[in-house]
Protein backbone atom coordinates (compact mmCIF):
# COMPACT_ATOMS: atom_id res chain seq x y z
CA UNK A 1 0.00 0.00 0.00
CA UNK A 2 1.92 3.22 -1.31
CA UNK A 3 0.47 6.16 -1.05
CA UNK A 4 0.02 7.76 -5.14
CA UNK A 5 1.50 10.45 -6.74
CA UNK A 6 -0.23 14.02 -5.73
CA UNK A 7 -2.71 12.44 -2.85
CA UNK A 8 -0.66 13.59 -0.14
CA UNK A 9 -0.45 18.14 -0.05
CA UNK A 10 2.56 19.73 -0.69
CA UNK A 11 3.43 20.70 3.02
CA UNK A 12 2.62 17.13 4.06
CA UNK A 13 5.25 15.55 1.29
CA UNK A 14 8.20 18.27 2.14
CA UNK A 15 7.56 17.25 5.94
CA UNK A 16 7.77 13.10 5.09
CA UNK A 17 10.57 13.55 3.22
CA UNK A 18 12.63 15.69 5.81
CA UNK A 19 11.79 12.79 8.53
CA UNK A 20 13.06 10.49 6.11
CA UNK A 21 15.98 11.65 5.02
CA UNK A 22 18.45 11.25 7.93
CA UNK A 23 17.30 7.53 8.26
CA UNK A 24 17.63 7.27 4.49
CA UNK A 25 21.24 9.38 5.12
CA UNK A 26 22.13 7.28 7.76
CA UNK A 27 21.83 3.93 5.27
CA UNK A 28 23.58 5.70 2.47
CA UNK A 29 26.42 6.32 4.75
CA UNK A 30 26.65 2.51 6.02
CA UNK A 31 26.81 1.43 2.40
CA UNK A 32 29.78 3.97 1.13
CA UNK A 33 31.24 2.45 3.88
CA UNK A 34 30.75 -0.70 3.35
CA UNK A 35 31.53 -0.72 -0.13
CA UNK A 36 34.68 1.39 0.20
CA UNK A 37 35.75 -1.24 2.46
CA UNK A 38 34.86 -4.44 0.28
CA UNK A 39 33.87 -3.12 -3.45
CA UNK A 40 32.55 -6.93 -3.90
CA UNK A 41 29.63 -5.84 -1.85
CA UNK A 42 27.47 -3.66 -4.43
CA UNK A 43 26.72 -6.89 -5.93
CA UNK A 44 25.60 -8.45 -2.61
CA UNK A 45 23.65 -5.03 -1.88
CA UNK A 46 22.24 -5.06 -5.46
CA UNK A 47 21.09 -8.68 -5.03
CA UNK A 48 19.25 -7.40 -1.77
CA UNK A 49 17.57 -4.44 -3.34
CA UNK A 50 16.46 -6.88 -6.26
CA UNK A 51 15.28 -9.94 -3.91
CA UNK A 52 13.09 -6.80 -2.11
CA UNK A 53 11.57 -5.61 -5.52
CA UNK A 54 10.77 -9.66 -6.49
CA UNK A 55 9.43 -10.34 -3.24
CA UNK A 56 6.92 -7.94 -3.80
CA UNK A 57 6.10 -8.80 -7.30
CA UNK A 58 4.85 -12.26 -5.53
CA UNK A 59 1.39 -13.11 -5.48
CA UNK A 60 0.43 -14.19 -1.60
CA UNK A 61 -2.69 -16.49 -1.94
CA UNK A 62 -5.52 -14.64 0.40
CA UNK A 63 -8.50 -16.57 2.46
CA UNK A 64 -11.18 -14.44 0.74
CA UNK A 65 -9.65 -16.39 -2.64
CA UNK A 66 -8.06 -12.98 -4.04
CA UNK A 67 -4.17 -12.35 -3.94
CA UNK A 68 -1.95 -9.31 -2.34
CA UNK A 69 1.61 -8.78 -2.59
CA UNK A 70 3.74 -8.56 0.20
CA UNK A 71 6.29 -5.47 1.04
CA UNK A 72 9.22 -7.88 1.02
CA UNK A 73 11.00 -5.34 3.83
CA UNK A 74 10.24 -7.73 6.77
CA UNK A 75 12.71 -10.44 5.48
CA UNK A 76 15.25 -8.31 4.08
CA UNK A 77 15.20 -6.09 7.82
CA UNK A 78 16.09 -9.21 9.51
CA UNK A 79 18.54 -10.59 7.31
CA UNK A 80 20.67 -7.42 6.24
CA UNK A 81 19.74 -4.75 9.37
CA UNK A 82 17.26 -1.82 9.16
CA UNK A 83 19.89 0.56 7.97
CA UNK A 84 20.59 -0.64 4.82
CA UNK A 85 16.90 -1.47 4.31
CA UNK A 86 16.23 2.43 4.63
CA UNK A 87 18.55 2.78 1.50
CA UNK A 88 17.50 -0.18 -0.65
CA UNK A 89 13.59 0.02 0.35
CA UNK A 90 13.93 4.00 -0.76
CA UNK A 91 15.71 2.43 -4.04
CA UNK A 92 13.08 -0.39 -4.13
CA UNK A 93 10.10 2.34 -4.40
CA UNK A 94 11.65 4.54 -6.37
CA UNK A 95 12.09 1.88 -9.06
CA UNK A 96 8.07 0.70 -8.04
CA UNK A 97 7.03 4.27 -9.03
CA UNK A 98 9.27 4.05 -12.37
CA UNK A 99 8.40 0.66 -13.31
CA UNK A 100 5.27 -0.23 -11.78
CA UNK A 101 3.54 3.26 -10.91
CA UNK A 102 3.27 2.05 -7.59
CA UNK A 103 3.41 5.03 -5.66
CA UNK A 104 5.21 8.23 -6.74
CA UNK A 105 7.89 10.95 -6.72
CA UNK A 106 6.30 13.48 -4.18
CA UNK A 107 5.28 10.74 -1.99
CA UNK A 108 8.47 9.39 -2.19
CA UNK A 109 9.38 10.51 1.45
CA UNK A 110 6.34 9.58 2.67
CA UNK A 111 6.43 5.94 1.67
CA UNK A 112 9.95 5.72 2.36
CA UNK A 113 9.08 6.56 6.34
CA UNK A 114 6.53 3.95 6.06
CA UNK A 115 7.54 1.44 4.13
CA UNK A 116 11.46 1.69 4.38
CA UNK A 117 12.26 3.43 7.70
CA UNK A 118 9.03 2.52 10.25
CA UNK A 119 8.33 -0.73 8.79
CA UNK A 120 12.09 -2.68 9.04
CA UNK A 121 12.53 -0.86 12.41
CA UNK A 122 9.45 -2.12 14.13
CA UNK A 123 10.02 -5.72 12.23
CA UNK A 124 13.48 -6.10 13.19
CA UNK A 125 12.81 -4.83 16.89
CA UNK A 126 10.00 -7.40 17.08
CA UNK A 127 12.18 -10.31 15.78
CA UNK A 128 15.02 -9.27 17.96
CA UNK A 129 12.62 -9.23 21.09
CA UNK A 130 11.28 -12.43 20.31
CA UNK A 131 14.68 -13.78 20.19
CA UNK A 132 15.44 -12.41 23.70
CA UNK A 133 12.99 -13.86 24.88
CA UNK A 134 13.50 -17.38 24.12
CA UNK A 135 11.62 -17.42 20.66
CA UNK A 136 13.22 -19.96 18.23
CA UNK A 137 14.07 -18.80 14.62
CA UNK A 138 10.85 -19.35 13.09
CA UNK A 139 8.51 -17.64 15.35
CA UNK A 140 11.10 -14.80 15.81
CA UNK A 141 10.69 -14.45 11.32
CA UNK A 142 7.06 -14.76 12.16
CA UNK A 143 6.62 -11.81 14.33
CA UNK A 144 8.89 -9.81 12.69
CA UNK A 145 7.38 -9.86 8.88
CA UNK A 146 4.20 -9.56 10.10
CA UNK A 147 4.96 -6.39 12.36
CA UNK A 148 7.08 -4.84 9.56
CA UNK A 149 4.05 -5.48 7.10
CA UNK A 150 1.42 -3.98 9.61
CA UNK A 151 3.45 -1.31 10.92
CA UNK A 152 3.86 -0.02 7.38
CA UNK A 153 0.25 -0.18 7.24
CA UNK A 154 -0.39 1.89 10.69
CA UNK A 155 2.20 4.35 9.14
CA UNK A 156 0.54 4.79 6.19
CA UNK A 157 -2.65 5.60 7.54
CA UNK A 158 -1.48 7.89 10.15
CA UNK A 159 -0.07 10.23 7.44
CA UNK A 160 -3.51 9.99 5.59
CA UNK A 161 -5.16 11.35 8.92
CA UNK A 162 -2.91 13.99 9.42
CA UNK A 163 -3.19 15.13 5.82
CA UNK A 164 -7.02 14.39 6.10
CA UNK A 165 -8.03 15.13 9.42
CA UNK A 166 -12.17 14.32 9.92
CA UNK A 167 -14.16 17.71 10.21
CA UNK A 168 -15.98 16.27 13.32
CA UNK A 169 -13.94 13.73 14.90
CA UNK A 170 -10.66 15.15 13.89
CA UNK A 171 -7.28 13.24 13.51
CA UNK A 172 -8.62 10.27 15.20
CA UNK A 173 -11.71 9.52 13.63
CA UNK A 174 -9.71 9.99 10.11
CA UNK A 175 -6.89 7.60 11.52
CA UNK A 176 -9.67 5.24 12.60
CA UNK A 177 -11.43 5.53 9.18
CA UNK A 178 -8.35 4.57 7.38
CA UNK A 179 -7.20 2.00 9.62
CA UNK A 180 -10.55 0.10 9.13
CA UNK A 181 -10.50 0.70 5.44
CA UNK A 182 -7.21 -0.56 4.66
CA UNK A 183 -7.32 -3.36 7.27
CA UNK A 184 -9.77 -5.29 5.01
CA UNK A 185 -6.18 -5.78 2.42
CA UNK A 186 -3.47 -5.55 5.40
CA UNK A 187 -4.14 -7.44 8.37
CA UNK A 188 -4.93 -10.58 6.12
CA UNK A 189 -1.43 -9.74 4.09
CA UNK A 190 0.44 -9.11 7.58
CA UNK A 191 -0.62 -12.50 8.62
CA UNK A 192 0.03 -13.91 4.96
CA UNK A 193 3.25 -12.39 4.30
CA UNK A 194 4.60 -13.60 8.27
CA UNK A 195 3.90 -17.23 7.31
CA UNK A 196 5.93 -16.42 3.75
CA UNK A 197 8.55 -15.14 5.80
CA UNK A 198 8.61 -18.39 8.35
CA UNK A 199 8.14 -20.31 4.96
CA UNK A 200 11.14 -18.69 3.32
CA UNK A 201 13.36 -18.99 6.33
CA UNK A 202 12.79 -22.83 6.73
CA UNK A 203 14.05 -22.99 3.07
CA UNK A 204 16.94 -20.95 3.57
CA UNK A 205 17.84 -22.87 6.92
CA UNK A 206 18.20 -26.38 4.90
CA UNK A 207 19.54 -24.41 1.67
CA UNK A 208 21.44 -21.60 3.33
CA UNK A 209 23.28 -22.73 6.49
CA UNK A 210 26.54 -20.97 5.94
CA UNK A 211 24.76 -17.61 4.53
CA UNK A 212 22.35 -17.53 7.67
CA UNK A 213 25.77 -17.53 10.06
CA UNK A 214 27.59 -15.28 8.18
CA UNK A 215 24.92 -13.49 8.84
CA UNK A 216 24.57 -13.63 12.46
CA UNK A 217 20.87 -15.39 11.61
CA UNK A 218 22.52 -18.45 13.09
CA UNK A 219 24.80 -19.48 15.03
CA UNK A 220 27.97 -22.06 13.82
CA UNK A 221 27.15 -25.47 14.20
CA UNK A 222 29.71 -27.01 16.48
CA UNK A 223 32.34 -28.50 15.41
CA UNK A 224 32.07 -32.39 16.03
CA UNK A 225 35.77 -33.86 16.05
CA UNK A 226 36.64 -36.01 14.08
CA UNK A 227 37.06 -39.89 15.29
CA UNK A 228 34.54 -42.19 17.52
CA UNK A 229 34.97 -42.08 21.29
CA UNK A 230 37.77 -43.79 23.51
CA UNK B 1 11.50 -7.09 -23.92
CA UNK B 2 12.22 -6.56 -20.88
CA UNK B 3 9.17 -7.95 -19.17
CA UNK B 4 7.84 -4.75 -17.63
CA UNK B 5 5.68 -3.08 -19.77
CA UNK B 6 6.34 0.12 -18.75
CA UNK B 7 9.99 -0.13 -19.09
CA UNK B 8 9.52 -2.08 -22.76
CA UNK B 9 7.34 0.97 -23.25
CA UNK B 10 10.49 3.27 -22.54
CA UNK B 11 13.47 1.63 -24.43
CA UNK B 12 10.22 1.49 -27.57
CA UNK B 13 9.30 5.20 -26.90
CA UNK B 14 10.16 7.71 -30.01
CA UNK B 15 11.45 10.02 -26.78
CA UNK B 16 13.89 7.30 -25.53
CA UNK B 17 16.87 9.58 -27.36
CA UNK B 18 15.82 12.53 -26.17
CA UNK B 19 18.60 14.00 -23.12
CA UNK B 20 17.05 12.68 -19.41
CA UNK B 21 17.97 15.88 -18.19
CA UNK B 22 15.41 17.84 -20.85
CA UNK B 23 12.63 14.62 -19.83
CA UNK B 24 13.02 15.46 -16.62
CA UNK B 25 12.88 19.10 -16.66
CA UNK B 26 9.03 18.46 -18.69
CA UNK B 27 8.04 15.52 -16.53
CA UNK B 28 9.20 17.20 -13.33
CA UNK B 29 7.91 20.47 -13.12
CA UNK B 30 4.40 18.96 -14.76
CA UNK B 31 4.19 17.15 -11.41
CA UNK B 32 5.10 20.24 -9.34
CA UNK B 33 2.53 22.28 -11.18
CA UNK B 34 0.25 19.49 -10.50
CA UNK B 35 1.06 19.43 -6.64
CA UNK B 36 0.40 23.19 -6.19
CA UNK B 37 -2.43 24.74 -8.84
CA UNK B 38 -5.58 24.40 -8.34
CA UNK B 39 -7.95 20.93 -9.15
CA UNK B 40 -9.79 23.24 -11.46
CA UNK B 41 -8.09 23.92 -14.04
CA UNK B 42 -4.87 22.61 -13.13
CA UNK B 43 -4.80 18.83 -13.10
CA UNK B 44 -6.62 18.60 -15.48
CA UNK B 45 -4.43 20.64 -18.05
CA UNK B 46 -1.31 18.94 -16.66
CA UNK B 47 -3.30 15.79 -17.13
CA UNK B 48 -3.90 16.40 -20.42
CA UNK B 49 -0.72 17.35 -21.52
CA UNK B 50 0.94 14.41 -20.09
CA UNK B 51 -1.44 12.10 -21.47
CA UNK B 52 -1.65 13.81 -25.38
CA UNK B 53 2.71 13.86 -25.28
CA UNK B 54 2.72 10.22 -24.35
CA UNK B 55 0.13 8.95 -26.57
CA UNK B 56 1.09 11.72 -29.35
CA UNK B 57 4.75 12.29 -30.03
CA UNK B 58 6.52 9.78 -27.36
CA UNK B 59 4.29 7.27 -29.21
CA UNK B 60 3.61 5.42 -26.01
CA UNK B 61 0.99 2.48 -26.49
CA UNK B 62 -2.37 3.49 -24.86
CA UNK B 63 -2.64 0.30 -23.86
CA UNK B 64 0.29 0.44 -21.71
CA UNK B 65 -0.41 3.89 -19.82
CA UNK B 66 -4.37 3.17 -19.68
CA UNK B 67 -2.65 -0.34 -17.53
CA UNK B 68 -0.19 1.02 -15.53
CA UNK B 69 -2.63 4.33 -14.42
CA UNK B 70 -4.72 1.12 -13.02
CA UNK B 71 -2.64 0.39 -10.03
CA UNK B 72 -2.93 4.16 -8.46
CA UNK B 73 -6.44 4.63 -9.30
CA UNK B 74 -7.76 1.85 -7.07
CA UNK B 75 -5.57 3.67 -4.27
CA UNK B 76 -6.81 7.48 -5.10
CA UNK B 77 -10.01 5.95 -5.82
CA UNK B 78 -10.22 4.52 -2.22
CA UNK B 79 -8.71 6.92 -0.19
CA UNK B 80 -10.30 9.86 -1.88
CA UNK B 81 -14.32 8.03 -0.87
CA UNK B 82 -12.53 7.45 3.09
CA UNK B 83 -11.14 11.09 2.97
CA UNK B 84 -14.12 12.95 2.38
CA UNK B 85 -16.76 11.11 4.68
CA UNK B 86 -17.35 12.15 8.25
CA UNK B 87 -17.66 10.55 11.26
CA UNK B 88 -20.20 12.48 13.87
CA UNK B 89 -22.14 11.61 16.68
CA UNK B 90 -24.89 10.11 14.18
CA UNK B 91 -22.55 7.96 12.17
CA UNK B 92 -21.07 8.45 8.90
CA UNK B 93 -22.21 10.29 6.36
CA UNK B 94 -20.41 12.40 3.41
CA UNK B 95 -18.70 15.99 4.39
CA UNK B 96 -20.28 18.87 2.90
CA UNK B 97 -18.23 19.51 0.38
CA UNK B 98 -17.58 15.81 -0.43
CA UNK B 99 -17.94 15.95 -3.79
CA UNK B 100 -15.53 18.84 -4.52
CA UNK B 101 -12.48 17.69 -2.08
CA UNK B 102 -12.62 14.27 -3.81
CA UNK B 103 -12.81 15.89 -6.99
CA UNK B 104 -9.65 17.98 -6.31
CA UNK B 105 -7.99 15.01 -4.68
CA UNK B 106 -8.69 12.85 -7.57
CA UNK B 107 -7.66 15.29 -9.80
CA UNK B 108 -4.28 16.21 -8.52
CA UNK B 109 -3.66 12.23 -8.23
CA UNK B 110 -4.60 11.62 -11.48
CA UNK B 111 -2.34 14.69 -13.16
CA UNK B 112 1.01 13.82 -10.96
CA UNK B 113 0.58 10.12 -11.62
CA UNK B 114 0.18 10.63 -15.73
CA UNK B 115 2.91 13.03 -14.98
CA UNK B 116 5.42 10.45 -13.81
CA UNK B 117 4.26 8.07 -16.02
CA UNK B 118 5.01 10.01 -18.70
CA UNK B 119 8.37 9.99 -17.36
CA UNK B 120 8.55 6.11 -16.79
CA UNK B 121 7.06 5.48 -20.04
CA UNK B 122 10.17 7.52 -22.10
CA UNK B 123 12.78 6.83 -19.87
CA UNK B 124 14.61 3.65 -18.63
CA UNK B 125 16.09 3.79 -15.41
CA UNK B 126 19.16 3.04 -16.74
CA UNK B 127 19.18 6.45 -18.15
CA UNK B 128 18.24 8.26 -15.04
CA UNK B 129 20.94 7.02 -12.09
CA UNK B 130 23.63 9.23 -14.32
CA UNK B 131 21.38 11.87 -13.07
CA UNK B 132 21.20 11.17 -9.36
CA UNK B 133 25.02 11.20 -9.67
CA UNK B 134 24.90 14.33 -11.42
CA UNK B 135 22.60 15.22 -7.87
CA UNK B 136 25.22 14.09 -5.60
CA UNK B 137 23.96 11.25 -4.60
CA UNK B 138 27.36 9.19 -3.59
CA UNK B 139 28.40 6.87 -6.42
CA UNK B 140 28.30 3.53 -4.31
CA UNK B 141 24.53 4.26 -3.71
CA UNK B 142 23.99 5.17 -7.30
CA UNK B 143 26.08 1.60 -8.21
CA UNK B 144 24.09 -0.06 -6.01
CA UNK B 145 20.74 1.21 -7.68
CA UNK B 146 22.08 0.21 -10.67
CA UNK B 147 22.93 -3.49 -9.58
CA UNK B 148 19.31 -3.78 -8.42
CA UNK B 149 17.70 -2.39 -12.12
CA UNK B 150 20.13 -4.71 -13.84
CA UNK B 151 19.50 -8.03 -11.47
CA UNK B 152 15.54 -7.78 -10.86
CA UNK B 153 15.01 -8.37 -14.72
CA UNK B 154 16.90 -11.55 -13.79
CA UNK B 155 15.39 -12.48 -10.96
CA UNK B 156 11.35 -11.96 -12.17
CA UNK B 157 12.22 -14.30 -14.87
CA UNK B 158 13.60 -17.11 -12.62
CA UNK B 159 10.56 -15.71 -10.46
CA UNK B 160 8.26 -16.33 -13.71
CA UNK B 161 10.22 -19.84 -14.52
CA UNK B 162 9.98 -21.60 -11.40
CA UNK B 163 6.68 -20.57 -10.48
CA UNK B 164 5.61 -22.18 -13.98
CA UNK B 165 7.22 -24.90 -12.99
CA UNK B 166 5.48 -25.42 -9.28
CA UNK B 167 1.86 -24.60 -10.70
CA UNK B 168 2.77 -27.50 -13.52
CA UNK B 169 3.42 -29.53 -10.71
CA UNK B 170 -0.28 -28.69 -8.94
CA UNK B 171 1.70 -26.38 -6.55
CA UNK B 172 -1.07 -23.62 -6.28
CA UNK B 173 -3.73 -26.13 -6.03
CA UNK B 174 -4.97 -25.32 -2.88
CA UNK B 175 -4.03 -22.73 -0.28
CA UNK B 176 -1.92 -24.37 1.87
CA UNK B 177 0.32 -25.67 -1.30
CA UNK B 178 -0.36 -22.26 -2.76
CA UNK B 179 1.66 -20.68 0.74
CA UNK B 180 4.18 -23.73 0.79
CA UNK B 181 5.25 -22.96 -3.24
CA UNK B 182 5.38 -19.17 -2.52
CA UNK B 183 7.92 -20.20 0.40
CA UNK B 184 9.80 -22.38 -1.65
CA UNK B 185 9.70 -19.45 -4.83
CA UNK B 186 11.22 -16.61 -2.30
CA UNK B 187 13.77 -18.94 -0.95
CA UNK B 188 14.63 -20.38 -4.46
CA UNK B 189 14.88 -16.56 -5.73
CA UNK B 190 16.62 -15.21 -2.93
CA UNK B 191 19.52 -18.18 -3.26
CA UNK B 192 20.11 -17.25 -6.75
CA UNK B 193 20.44 -13.84 -6.46
CA UNK B 194 22.90 -14.68 -3.77
CA UNK B 195 24.53 -16.91 -6.20
CA UNK B 196 24.37 -14.86 -9.19
CA UNK B 197 25.74 -11.75 -7.29
CA UNK B 198 29.05 -14.27 -6.21
CA UNK B 199 29.67 -15.42 -9.91
CA UNK B 200 29.06 -11.74 -10.99
CA UNK B 201 31.62 -10.38 -8.29
CA UNK B 202 34.19 -13.57 -8.72
CA UNK B 203 34.08 -12.31 -12.80
CA UNK B 204 34.74 -8.88 -12.18
CA UNK B 205 37.24 -9.84 -9.31
CA UNK B 206 39.19 -11.50 -12.34
CA UNK B 207 38.82 -8.62 -14.19
CA UNK B 208 40.73 -6.47 -11.60
CA UNK B 209 37.56 -4.80 -9.67
CA UNK B 210 38.74 -2.55 -7.67
CA UNK B 211 37.19 1.08 -7.32
CA UNK B 212 33.58 0.21 -8.74
CA UNK B 213 31.48 -1.15 -11.50
CA UNK B 214 32.68 1.28 -14.27
CA UNK B 215 30.89 2.12 -17.50
CA UNK B 216 30.75 4.10 -20.82
CA UNK B 217 27.56 6.13 -19.86
CA UNK B 218 25.37 7.03 -23.21
CA UNK B 219 25.34 10.70 -24.16
CA UNK B 220 22.49 12.43 -25.44
CA UNK B 221 22.12 15.92 -26.66
CA UNK B 222 19.94 17.91 -25.26
CA UNK B 223 17.50 20.09 -27.52
CA UNK B 224 17.20 23.69 -26.88
CA UNK B 225 13.61 23.45 -28.87
CA UNK B 226 12.94 21.21 -26.15
CA UNK B 227 13.34 23.33 -23.77
CA UNK B 228 12.19 26.23 -24.33
CA UNK B 229 8.80 24.68 -25.60
CA UNK B 230 8.66 22.72 -22.04
CA UNK B 231 9.35 26.20 -19.98
CA UNK B 232 6.99 28.13 -22.65
CA UNK B 233 4.42 25.29 -21.84
CA UNK B 234 4.71 24.62 -17.80
CA UNK B 235 4.18 28.80 -18.15
CA UNK B 236 1.24 28.71 -20.17
CA UNK B 237 -0.05 25.99 -17.70
CA UNK B 238 0.27 28.06 -14.90
CA UNK B 239 -0.93 31.56 -16.08
CA UNK B 240 -4.29 30.01 -17.96
CA UNK B 241 -4.73 28.04 -14.28
CA UNK B 242 -4.58 31.37 -12.65
CA UNK B 243 -6.81 33.06 -15.28
CA UNK B 244 -9.79 30.68 -14.98
CA UNK B 245 -9.14 30.02 -11.24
Amino acid sequence: MHIAEGFLPAGHAVGWTVAAAPFVVHGARAVVKEVRENPETTLLLGAAGAFTFVLSAIKLPSVTGSSSHPTGTGPGAILFRPPVMALLGTVVLLFQALLLAHGGLTTLGANAFAFAVVGPWAGYGAYRLARAAGAGLLPAVFAGVALADLATYVTTSLQLALAFPDAGSGLAGALAKFLGVFAVTQVPLAIGEGLLGVLLFRVLTVNARPELERLGILRPAPVVPAGGAA
Amino acid sequence: MTGLAVDDAAWGSAWRCRAPGDKLLLCGGLVVVALVLPAWPGSVLVGAVAVGLALGPARVPARTFARAVRWPLAFVAVGAVTAVVEVGSGGPGWAPDAAARAGSLVGHALAGSAAVLLLATTTPVSDLLPALRRAGVPAAVVEVASVVYRLLFVLLDSLRTIREAQAARMGYSSLRRSYRSSGALAGAVLLRSWERARRMQEGLAGRGLETGLRVLPETLPSSATFLVATTAGLAGIVGTSLVLA
